[in-house]
């Protein structure tokens, strides 16, 4: 669900669930598939800052540059 | 003096014609200021204005030679020229000869100066800078903000390893888990606008890339001349990514700094500014988490309290109802003792039977049966002694 999606994005989501949730007029079903879908993004979120490794890509214009 | 051998004997001191010092200086002096008003060009080396001074003082160099030449202006011209001028810019100066008759010194006196060289771009740049402004290419509103966590970063960079170096290592520390997409283009000389606007697209077309940064240390005003042509300018503010232009150094302003959408003062800088810090977001992560985890359980226990209440009235409901009950059957054996024989007897009436039958006339029975006779509170069993009917 969330490869395609940019952090700042799954974050922002995290932050609007918080944000429902601490408004409270939520039901309680409605409450608890907010936590878990809560819990998801924050270990998306977590899992993007895993891959510690920083890596380069080279990029030549002259491959890919239209005339 | 003594006499030198191999000298011709010099006239006595007395028949000798001698100038005074300032004499001497008066007369060039004057057959220097039969010279023609000339143009002079060097390099401005020392300027000395200073506000209580009529005259602004420079030193002109010959950038090939070395050879220097004061200038003086008065202070009032020079400032009408605006020029705001440099120390190392290029200048031709128009004036005259001039000697300083107290000190003996050489020098033009200048009637005007005139930047060259560098000053000319100025001026097309100043030109371009205005026209580009009022097209509102520079405008605040078009400046977008920064990607908190950019997917990769985009570097447009020369061949130069310094401003690449520590814009990567920058990033590296702040952020490890960052992708970063290089393109090196020819970022001075011939051709290094188009380069640079090619680079640019290229990178900007890059599925991942969020952010450019524009990495190019510091050079000559006139290597960093690309980055302020037009065509570089328009290329940054149509990126359809944000820039971040880290271009020459601090007192450099390249108008790509103008167009792109923030301003680095240094390489490093602008790594700072395209990640965010890894530590700083995990603790706001878990700072979210908590919040997380904190409302959903007040929601619940607010919930659980609810649910308690509700549960107490459910219980509470069958004694009520009960207690109801009890006070209808209250009232209506209330009303049911008033009908009741057992009432009457209490007023101190009795019931007397004979056989089991009720007895209501004397002559029903004889002297000598027995009677039972049933009081409020027990009964009595008796004979007849008489009857009176």
């Amino acid at each position: 669900m969330s490869e395609e999606r940019s952090f700042e994005e799954l974050q922002r989501e995290l932050d609007d669930v918080v944000a429902r949730l601490e408004r409270g007029d939520v039901p309680v079903d409605e409450a608890i598939a907010l936590f878990r879908r809560g819990e998801e993004l924050y270990r998306a979120c977590v899992e993007r800052l895993q891959a510690a490794e920083l890596r380069i890509e080279e990029l030549s214009p002259s491959d890919t540059a239209d005339a | 003096m003594s006499e030198h051998p191999g000298h011709k004997p010099q006239p006595q001191a007395a028949a000798r014609k001698v100038y005074s010092v300032s004499g001497f200086n008066r007369g060039i002096a004057r057959t220097l200021g039969k010279l023609p008003a000339i143009w002079v060009g060097g390099e401005v080396t020392e300027l000395r204005r200073n506000e209580s001074w009529a005259t602004v003082f420079l030193t002109l160099k010959d950038p090939k030679t070395g050879a220097t030449l004061n200038v003086t202006i008065a202070r009032r011209t020079f400032d009408r020229l605006e020029l705001e001028l440099e120390e190392g810019e290029t200048v031709h100066v128009a004036g005259r000869a001039e000697l300083w008759e107290l000190k003996g010194e050489l020098g033009l006196r200048a009637t005007t100066i005139e930047r060259v060289g560098v000053g000319a771009h100025l001026v097309a740049l100043e030109q371009l800078k205005r026209r580009l402004a009022d097209e509102g290419l520079f405008a605040p509103e078009r400046k977008r903000r920064l990607p908190r966590v950019p997917r990769a970063v985009g570097v447009l960079t020369g061949a130069d390893a310094a401003a690449r170096g520590d814009l990567i290592a920058t990033i590296g520390r702040r952020f490890p888990a960052t992708k970063v997409v290089v393109c090196e283009s020819r970022v001075q000389g011939r051709g290094a606008a188009e380069a640079i606007v090619v680079a640019l697209r290229c990178l900007a077309a890059h599925d991942e890339v969020d952010v450019v940064v524009l990495a190019r240390g510091g050079g000559s005003f006139e290597d960093l001349l690309p980055f302020s042509s037009e065509p570089v300018v328009r290329a940054v503010a149509a990126c359809p990514v944000p820039v971040v232009s880290a271009v020459g150094h601090e007192q450099d302003t390249p108008l790509c700094d103008l167009a792109a959408d923030v301003r680095a003062a240094t390489p490093t800088a602008a790594g700072a500014l395209v990640v965010p810090d890894e530590q700083e977001l995990r603790a706001g992560l878990e700072a979210c988490r908590r919040r997380l985890g904190l409302s959903v359980r007040t929601l619940l226990d607010r919930d659980a309290a609810k649910l308690a209440r509700t549960g107490d009235r459910l219980r509470a409901a069958p004694r009520l109802l009960l207690e109801r009950r009890r006070s209808a059957l209250d009232r209506s054996s209330a009303r049911l003792q008033t009908l009741s024989p057992v009432a009457t007897l209490g007023r101190g009436y009795a019931i007397v039977r004979s056989g089991g039958q009720t007895l209501r006339e004397a002559g029903a029975v004889a002297t000598g049966d027995a009677l039972d006779i049933e009081l409020a509170s027990g009964s009595l069993g008796a004979r007849v002694e008489e009857v009176k009917p």
